[in-house]
């Protein structure tokens, strides 16, 4: 998978796309109405609607008037069909335009034994069989006045909706020929005006191994993502180390009681390695003081077995771990009674541990930065993005008022300049959270509100997920904010519980 | 009181919660915060509102909806009530509020088991009753959460319906919208025209998008 990097210290942090992968062959797809022109015996037709898309240019009269003899070469020919096919392009983006599908291309060209074929995509084909065959009222208008007579819309879509869902063009065209047998005058049009059902991808590529299958039922475009959020590409050694380290550290924060694991969450500067905030879920007040079994309702548990995220040999072994994440299981506070009275802390049925720690970190923001009077003065300039390729993390955003403290003033840095001493951040913008549990889409959309830079989590969420076992809210494009999401895998050995 | 934007054949009582909500959401205004507002009413009356209070706590969950769960909740655990009894009261408790809740309350608020939300304009970019998902619509007691619950009883491990496709939904609410939905677009458009409240430039607080005024489908 993209992204997967595994490393030394065994953990493997895979990246979790916005839209889920698919393997390249068992993409999407839309059916749309494509029109094949085929290019070779009709030359003089090819040459009459050069002269359609003339006088169209020139809002000359109408095109019932144009020779239909030929003093073109064919390389003209081929010349002529691209421009008139652009000239169809152009306005069937505007009467017919194909919203949801900005990569696929409008105009197909093909090489088919030695003959360029070009075919243009009409309109969208939706609903079943019968609407099928309906071109929408524009589409039909423009067809109707290049003399595209509705019986080739009828014959050409009935026999090809019937006949030919692939795309068959000999077949096709000897269909016509059979047709034309008794409409002598039509021939041309119906060889040079083919309605067929094609089938495009629906959504673009997101790999080059997907684009190259797409191409193989109509040419789209492919834009190489570039991503400014690190880690997406892949992280080095050193990065993966901090990685492992945090993670386990909220693995350990989680860890109450023997195979048995709450959620936690860590926010990290991941510039200066420093902790923001980490808390444990807050859901329930009783884990502290119940045994294991009882304390969580069992329904939350997950057992670790092949696929999980502990892989190999945890099956085998008696213990297994649990996982009683708050997340897992949202909707079943109220049945996860404790007997316990204790009232130490209370009990909050949304005090997830992501909501927990993002309120910690507000709250050290309160601290370190009193007071909105003193906010106008400070330096509040964003660091223009730097390349993803600068690897040093100290140079990739300056330290933070607390670390700045902790380094001495920071006059020994070229980093640490005096406005950048006082930089208070924007909620969590540049941080990272680790969380031991993929979160649910309550603490999935705080993470989207506090502007967190980078979810990495451990164990998935089928339940409740939404980071994509359920929903995918980085993928959801209408949100202000998207951080880019990881899963990290540990090696059972390495998790040592 | 213009209500005739909002269709007819909504409730005198439900535009009185709603005109309380918005009193909610004017406070915000004031406070330089972002205008949403809400009430929450158990048995006809009110038990607790909330505001935004995002700016003021620098913590951008602390929405209106936020505000009012952390108030009933403080309450009735002061009030020695048990996790049951609290659920149970929260499933007699309907929530009016002035913009469609997004998709965290959304979340809160079928965690919680909330009966029925009222709100006033929807939030495309947000919102999760129906904007962007639609986590009112739950599916509560589906067979597989029975027998789920069942096998638990039963002191059985199902770690099967976990490792396989099964999903358990949330709790659904009832979820109407478009409740005054110009007076809460109004209150968004005053506090986009006075500019930015907190000093912060705009290159640095991501500008929020201003919903629309649109009617929902209850």
């Amino acid at each position: 998978m993209d992204g997967a990097k595994k490393t030394d210290c065994c953990v493997e942090i895979t990246y979790i796309p916005d839209t889920p992968p698919i393997p390249p062959d068992q993409q999407p797809t839309v059916s749309v109405f494509a029109s094949v022109l085929t290019e070779p015996k009709h030359a003089n037709n090819l040459i009459r609607f050069k002269f359609v898309s003339c006088l169209v240019a020139l809002e000359l009269p109408g095109p019932e008037k144009f020779p239909s003899f030929s003093p073109f070469s064919k390389q003209m020919v081929t010349n002529v069909v691209c421009s008139f096919f652009w000239f169809w392009s152009r306005r069937l983006n505007q009467i017919a335009p194909l919203e949801d599908l900005p990569h696929v291309k409008r105009i197909h060209k093909r090489h088919l034994e030695g003959k360029v074929q070009l075919s243009i995509i009409l309109c969208l084909a939706s609903g079943n069989d019968d609407q099928r065959i309906a071109l929408p009222q524009a589409v039909k208008e423009l067809v109707d006045s290049y003399q595209l007579s509705p019986f080739v819309t009828q014959v050409g879509l009935s026999f090809c909706v019937v006949c030919a869902f692939q795309f068959l063009s000999e077949f096709l065209v000897w269909l016509c020929m059979i047709k034309n047998r008794d409409r002598d005058d039509e021939l041309g049009m119906l060889c040079c005006w083919l309605f067929v059902l094609n089938q495009v991808c629906k959504y673009a590529a997101t790999s080059k191994e997907q684009w190259v299958e797409q191409c193989k039922l109509w040419p789209t475009s492919y834009h190489p993502p570039t991503f400014n959020i690190d880690g997406i590409t892949g992280f080095s050694d050193e990065d993966s180390q901090s990685v492992y380290r945090f993670m386990k550290m909220a693995i350990d924060l989680a860890n109450t009681r023997d195979n048995l694991i709450t959620n936690a969450a860590v926010i990290v500067n991941p510039s200066v390695q420093q902790i923001i905030a980490s808390a444990c879920d807050e859901a329930h007040s009783c884990h502290k003081h119940q045994s294991a079994t009882s304390c969580c309702n069992s329904s939350n548990g997950i057992q670790s077995q092949g696929g999980n995220p502990l892989s190999g040999e945890s099956l085998e072994e008696p213990q297994r771990l649990r996982i009683v994440a708050s997340c897992l299981n949202p909707w079943q506070w109220s049945q996860q009674e404790c007997s316990s009275t204790s009232t130490s802390y209370q009990w909050h049925p949304l005090r997830h541990a992501a909501l927990v720690a993002i309120e910690s970190s507000a709250e050290r923001d309160r601290r370190l930065f009193p007071g909105s009077d003193n906010l106008a003065n400070q330096s509040f300039e964003v660091e223009p993005m730097l390349s993803a390729c600068e690897r040093s993390p100290a140079k990739r955003q300056k330290p933070d008022h607390e670390n700045v403290k902790a380094v001495g003033n920071g006059l020994d840095s070229g980093n640490h300049d005096s406005s950048s001493a006082l930089m208070r951040p924007y909620l969590c913008t540049g941080y990272d959270i680790f969380l031991v549990c993929e979160p649910c889409p309550m603490c999935a959309m705080a993470l989207v509100h506090q502007r967190i830079r980078r979810i990495f989590y451990a164990f998935p969420n089928a339940n409740a997920g939404a980071l994509g076992s359920v929903h995918r809210l980085q993928g959801e494009k209408s949100l202000n904010h998207h951080y880019a999401v990881f899963q990290v895998k540990f090696q059972n050995e390495s998790l040592n519980l | 009181m213009d209500c005739s934007s909002s269709g007819q054949g909504i409730s005198p009582e439900t535009l009185a919660y709603m005109e309380l909500a918005l009193d909610q959401a004017k406070e915000a205004l004031d406070s330089l915060e972002v205008p949403v507002g809400c009430v929450i009413i158990e048995d006809g009356k009110v038990v607790a509102s909330g505001r935004n209070r995002t700016s003021e706590t620098r913590n951008a969950t602390r929405h209106a909806e936020m505000e009012a769960i952390d108030f009933l909740l403080g309450k009735w655990q002061k009030n020695g009530l048990s996790k049951l009894e609290v659920a149970e009261k929260f499933s007699k408790c309907n929530l009016y509020v002035t913009c469609e809740p997004c998709i965290m309350c959304a979340a809160a608020l079928s965690i919680l088991g909330m009966k029925e939300v009222y709100y006033g304009c929807a939030n495309d970019k947000f919102g999760g009753c129906g904007s962007v998902l639609s986590l009112h619509s739950g599916n509560p007691q589906s067979l597989t959460r029975t027998l789920l619950s069942l096998s638990l009883h039963l002191g059985l491990v199902p770690f099967k319906f976990y490792s396989g496709e099964v999903r358990q939904e949330g709790k659904g609410f009832k979820c109407s919208g478009g409740v005054m939905a110009s007076e809460a677009v109004a209150l968004f458009r005053s506090f986009y025209e006075q500019g930015n409240p907190n000093g912060i430039p705009l290159s640095f607080a991501p500008k929020p998008h201003r919903p629309v005024v649109r009617r929902a489908t209850s």
